[in-house]
């Protein structure tokens, strides 16, 4: 997996790099936005990381020229502006991601591998989440020994709901949606009820956490 | 204690200044009017007076024994009514000469009617002897003259007739009470002080409309700037403000645009300050991270670990001086604020705050009802993490923290009640405050949390409480909005 820096301070950027390196993943450094294109056109990256304040060509300006050419590179933008207008601005222009400095290495490392599973599982229609492998177009789910696990319809679609929003917390109410049809009527006990019997269908390969008043949220095991 | 000084109300001192002149003009009217009618009701009961006098001369012949007497005396002569043109003769009346007691005639309306016939020798024909006459006018060429007298205790009106009746000059003397005419007089005081009064009033309420109708732009002026938000710093519109007001607008509008580019100075400079202490603490932190697995095992570790939470200390301590910092009021403008479901920034709140309270074994948790505010998004989301992340830090692992929301009387309300160790009453007032740290805090906190919680607070018109947790332990911070803000 090969991850573009696009980062000015060479203190971050060093630290960075080193990081990522650490959690085995190759990294290319450079220093403003005037790089990227001669990189890209070189190079196959998995993800960019791109700093907002950038000398030149700033990362909002970058992002906008990337996606308007059509490139589907996943962005991950690291920023000291924590205004939530930045943040819009940046996911309206076709960022993945968004982490305001400082931060902590493993939480950029771990947005990292979020955001790379999440373009492959795209490519492959198929979600992993710790040892459980989610296959979108064939509709099942297999666990950590490649067993098909024995789901209902309603328990798929669950399943499915928590998978696509994996790492999120998903509300009773959106489930209730994905499970029932237009006339259906279906109790939030019953959500529950299904919910327990997918947990212990799914084992050690993942589990779905209650959150209280919330919902649930699949979780690695 | 001082006393409240009323504000000043264009519309009550304009009403007081023209009160006060308006009802003089009103007392001055009816005087006016009071001694222009006077004198026409006086000339026309006059008149009237007249014309009984020559009612009493038509009664006088000369009687069998040469001698001129007044008839049939029976019916007295009518009382005078002024205003009437055709009066009716009374029945001729009977010779009255020499007998009974003086008639006192009763007249129109309760007032007494006298008269008297005599000659120029002043022996009287007829009629009340006793009455006196009225000293000759010799201005008047008709033969008539007026007095007022007094007799047998009442105010009267008195009018002789000279005139000469078959050869003879006879004096017709007539007399009233003037009660019919005071009455008239009041009447007509009666009625015009009602008209002017009207008239005034009519004025008064004319002035109102008036008044209200010239001040509307300075309403319309006071509405603009009411439904502002708070913070709009925007210039005020000068269309259809009246030419008086418009300084006063302009003055205003000089001054928020004083206070615009100070405001848009300090986020320029906040955001650089953001820019140039995030950066290098990003640096440090990872590098140190970095270093701390590089050196894993070694006896740098330990010193790295330490250097670490210094870095992760300094990181907070500047991440909340920022926050405190854009909190304050002036750095908002109203774009800023929009309409935020409650329960849409707890679980968002919540979801990153998760892993923190799982890590810490405490069940996170929410308790919503729907509910809107308006806000600052970001600052009511620090508000709420600064709340979760106090109430994690202060609450032993297996415990809970559960956040709420909901309406109290159409008061939208937050809280965060958590069953950790609580905060004495005695220090409630103090954690407050910057830089304040508990007596038993040993944590990474700068002492922050609850400054930008109570400023956030602020800045949106809402109120912090720091009460008893709910299951009797704990403590539970609750934030009450502004009703419908």
């Amino acid at each position: 997996m090969r991850i573009l820096l696009v980062e000015d301070d060479s203190l971050v950027s060093d630290a960075i790099t080193r990081g990522l390196v650490t959690s085995g993943y190759v990294v290319d450094a450079v220093a403003d936005a005037e790089a990227v294109s001669g990189r890209l056109a070189d190079t196959h990256y998995d993800l960019a990381i791109v700093d907002l304040g950038l000398p030149g060509e700033d990362g909002l300006s970058l992002v906008r020229r990337l996606r308007r050419s059509g490139n589907p590179l996943p962005l991950l933008i690291v920023t000291a502006r924590d205004g939530l207008d930045d943040r819009i601005n940046a996911l309206d222009l076709g960022a993945d991601d968004y982490l305001v400095k400082p931060f902590a290495l493993p939480e950029l490392a771990a947005r990292c591998r979020a955001l790379i599973r999440r373009a492959t599982a795209a490519a492959a229609n198929e979600i992993a989440i710790g040892g459980l492998r989610i296959d979108l177009a064939g509709r099942r789910a297999l666990n950590t020994t490649g067993d098909v696990l024995e789901l209902t319809r309603r328990e798929w679609s669950i399943l499915e709901c928590l998978a696509h929003h994996s790492g999120k917390v998903v509300s009773k109410e959106r489930l209730t949606q994905a499970i029932t049809g237009w006339s259906e009527d279906i109790s939030g006990n019953a959500i529950e009820v299904h919910v327990s019997r997918l947990r212990s269908k799914l084992g050690n390969a993942a589990t779905v956490r209650g959150i209280r008043g919330l919902g649930y949220r699949l979780e690695d095991a | 204690m001082p006393e409240r000084k009323r504000p000043i109300s264009i519309h009550r001192r304009l009403l007081r200044y023209m009160l006060a002149p308006l009802l003089l003009l009103l007392v001055a009217g009816v005087a006016v009017d009071h001694s222009m009618i006077v004198s026409p009701i006086h000339s026309a009961f006059d008149r009237a007076l007249s014309r009984a006098a020559l009612a009493i001369v038509a009664r006088i012949h000369r009687g069998p024994d040469g001698q001129l007497a007044m008839s049939s005396p029976e019916h007295p002569p009518p009382a005078p009514r002024p205003f009437a043109n055709a009066e009716p003769l009374p029945p001729p009346p009977k010779s009255m000469h020499g007998e009974g007691p003086s008639p006192t005639l009763r007249g129109m309306g309760g007032d007494v009617f006298f008269y008297r016939v005599s000659l120029p020798d002043g022996r009287s024909l007829a009629g009340t002897p006793e009455l006196p006459l009225a000293p000759p006018d010799d201005k008047a060429a008709d033969g008539f003259s007026f007095a007022d007298i007094t007799f047998q205790g009442e105010v009267m009106r008195l009018a002789s007739y000279r005139t000469v009746e078959d050869g003879e000059a006879v004096i017709v003397t007539v007399a009233e009470t003037p009660a019919r005419r005071d009455r008239a007089v009041h009447r007509m005081d009666v009625s015009f002080g009602l008209n002017d009064t009207v008239q005034m009033a009519a004025v008064l309420i004319i002035a109102l409309i008036g008044i209200r109708i010239s001040l509307r732009p300075l309403q319309r002026l006071s509405r603009q700037i009411a439904n502002r938000p708070a913070q709009a710093l925007t210039p005020l519109s000068t269309d259809e403000v009246p030419s008086e007001v418009r300084p006063v607008v302009e003055s205003l509008n000089t001054l928020l645009g004083t206070v615009r580019n100070s405001v848009l100075s300090q986020q320029h400079f906040m955001a650089n300050a953001a820019h140039q202490l995030r950066t290098p603490l990003t640096g440090l932190k990872a590098q140190l991270e970095v270093l701390g697995r590089e050196t894993a095992g070694s006896p740098l570790e330990e010193r790295i670990a330490l250097l670490h939470g210094g870095v992760d200390r300094l990181a907070h301590t500047a991440n909340q001086l920022l926050t405190l910092a854009r909190a304050e009021p002036s750095a908002h403008r109203a774009s800023h604020y929009t309409s935020i479901e409650l329960p849409h920034l707890i679980g968002e709140v919540i979801e990153s705050s998760l892993d923190r309270a799982l890590a810490h074994g405490i069940d996170l948790g929410a308790d919503c009802q729907h509910v809107q505010v308006t806000g600052v998004y970001w600052l009511l989301h620090e508000l709420l993490i600064n709340l979760i992340d106090n109430a994690i830090r202060h609450t032993p692992a297996g415990g809970h923290v559960t956040v709420r929301c909901g309406a109290n009387d159409g008061q939208a309300f937050l809280e965060v009640d958590d069953s950790g160790t609580g905060i004495p009453a005695g220090e409630r007032a103090r954690v407050r405050e910057r830089f304040y740290r508990g007596a038993g805090s040993t944590d990474d906190g700068c002492g922050l949390g609850l400054s930008i919680v109570d400023e956030v607070a602020r800045v949106h018109g809402a109120q912090l409480s720091i009460l008893d947790g709910s299951t009797g332990q704990g403590t539970r911070m609750r934030i009450d909005f502004p009703a419908s803000s």
